[in-house]
């Protein structure tokens, strides 16, 4: 059975941009296959992860995009999952390679949350709660997810301030990214006195609306070696789960859905959370990133919140995993279809020694967790190896 | 045989069954908030559906459920999508009913004033003109739930 290598990665610009969503594509694409023969001599089919047609009312993102990569005739369509929209179309373009329907995929991710300001933002993010109970009552995400952030800290002792550390570090990380949307640190008390926009949530404690394209080629260990001299990454684990539309009826402080789909991407890969050097899960709002170490099993129940903490300095039973060191959603930015597919490129560089000055060193093992919805109402999870 | 209920055949799924959106939305304008029960593992969901999400089961029947219940988790939303922004801010809740279906919903109260486990209790409102101005065709007369301390 073919190994799925990641053989280029390519990221546009995050932020807000004068750029469309095709043109963000194009950026990336173009990144992507610097080094490279043309797409059309390589690429046998096309996943693009897209959260939503309102943002530049434009469907068929799938032949629009294959067309600006000068593709023809191949297969090629959008896939939709809100935030975890990047990661199914890596997900699909490993398992294409994996079981041997193509040789070469082009994973991409695109969204332009920008074009219609926040307001637009927020109405566009608010499709993916029920609409049935949660839409009609105004739920809003950040809204979402203060549910779960209130829960857990009521739960485990948390303050604003220790959620407020998990910004503070994503800042500090994303400051080494030159691809990140913010790239400078900010302190506790810039996080703590901004305004609020879902208590316990502060405007520190959000990722940022922004745009951003995304493309990731996925080919057989074969075709990557005559494709590329340098070393490529093995994609060893790849698990999707969809859990349930409505948090309500969700485990608030364990996120039981993404758990399984974690262990699910070990199980493939054959390792286990302690194996992992560098994670990349989806911290959209501060307390994500403590309910997602222990769902990845990083951290003892309850003691997720010190993610904030550097391995070494967080109690017994932690693993010594570098956490976001892109910046996270918070940091290197959240452009919602892109953000699955910029996980896997700070990923790739990682595990390839491109990292800069946020490179951890010996870096061997990666773990990418994307979420669409709110929280685990989707996750899909891969493991990335040297 | 067990007296367990029958999986839904396609007859039973019309716009008069509360296992439909508008089947729920008119019960609920009479004033009875229905759950989905399930006779395999006990979850009751909210609302009603053909398949119990816990389990698997497609054993469901219809269960009015208790008006009262308890705050598990709140939250106020200060930046509201546009077509809320005169309502803002606004409390809501995930609230546990007595018989452990969880909802969430607004909650008429200050952010200030509400704590985990406070006691509330479902109250149903006609849609008023914002709510039918942000409704597709076919809401329009739907009723909003919204918890009251109590």
């Amino acid at each position: 059975m073919p190994d799925p290598q990641i053989v280029s990665v390519g990221l546009s610009p995050v932020g807000r941009t004068d750029l469309t969503g095709r043109d963000l594509f194009s950026v990336a694409l173009a990144e992507a296959f610097e080094e490279l023969p043309d797409p059309a001599e390589v690429v046998e089919a096309l996943y693009v992860g897209n959260q939503s047609e309102r943002y530049e009312h434009q469907i068929m993102t799938g032949t629009l995009l294959a067309e600006w990569a000068g593709l023809q005739d191949v297969p090629a369509e959008r896939v939709e999952g809100c935030a975890a929209a990047g990661a199914m179309a890596l997900r699909h373009a490993v398992e294409d390679v994996r079981t041997g329907r193509h040789d070469a995929v082009l994973a991409a991710g695109v969204e332009k949350m920008t074009a219609g300001g926040t307001g637009g933002a927020t109405t566009s993010l608010s499709a993916a709660f029920d609409r049935a109970l949660e839409q009609r009552s105004g739920i809003t995400a950040p809204s979402q997810y203060a549910l779960l952030a209130r829960r857990y800290m009521h739960e485990h002792g948390v303050t604003e301030r220790d959620l407020a550390e998990i910004a503070v570090k994503n800042h500090a990380n994303g400051a080494k990214n030159p691809r990140a949307q913010f790239q400078k640190e900010v302190d506790l008390d810039t996080v703590l006195e901004s305004d609020y926009v879902a208590p316990p949530f502060k405007l520190f404690d959000c990722a940022p609306v922004g745009d951003g394209g995304a493309a990731v080629l996925v080919t057989t260990d074969e075709l990557a070696t005559d494709l590329v001299d340098d070393p490529t990454v093995s994609v060893s684990g790849a698990a999707a789960a969809a859990h349930n539309i409505a948090v309500a009826n969700r485990n608030l402080t364990f996120p039981e859905g993404a758990a399984a789909t974690a262990e699910r991407a070990y199980a493939q890969a054959g390792v286990g959370p302690t194996d992992v050097d560098v994670a990349e899960v989806h911290d959209a709002f501060t307390v994500c990133e403590a309910l997602l170490s222990e769902a990845a099993g990083f951290a003892p129940r309850g003691r997720g919140i010190e993610c904030a903490l550097p391995p070494g300095e967080r109690s017994e039973g932690w693993t010594d995993v570098h956490l976001s060191t892109s910046g996270g959603l918070k940091a290197r930015g959240h452009p919602i279809g892109a953000t699955g597919l910029a996980q896997a490129v700070e990923a790739y560089e990682q595990l390839t020694g491109r990292a800069g000055d946020r490179q951890v060193d010996g870096a061997e093992t990666a773990f990418l967790l994307n979420e669409g919805g709110v929280a685990d109402a989707v996750t899909v999870t891969h493991v990335l190896e040297a | 045989m067990s007296g367990k209920p029958s999986p839904l055949g396609p007859d039973d799924i019309t716009s008069d069954s509360p296992f439909t959106l508008p089947g729920f939305f008119d019960a609920l304008g009479e004033g009875r908030l229905l759950g989905a029960a399930c006779a395999d593992c006990g979850e009751t969901l909210v609302p009603p559906r053909p398949a119990c999400s816990a389990c698997g089961s497609r054993s469901v029947s219809v269960e009015e459920q208790p008006r009262t219940g308890r705050v598990v988790s709140y939250t106020a939303v200060h930046t509201p999508p546009p077509a809320f922004v005169e309502e803002a801010p606004y409390t809501v809740a995930i609230v546990e009913l007595d018989s452990g279906a969880r909802v969430t919903g607004r909650l008429e109260a200050d952010y200030e004033d509400v704590a985990i486990d406070d006691p509330v209790e479902l109250t149903v409102r006609e849609p008023d003109e914002a709510l039918r101005e942000r409704s597709l065709s076919y809401e329009t007369d739907w009723p909003l739930h919204v918890f009251e301390p109590r």
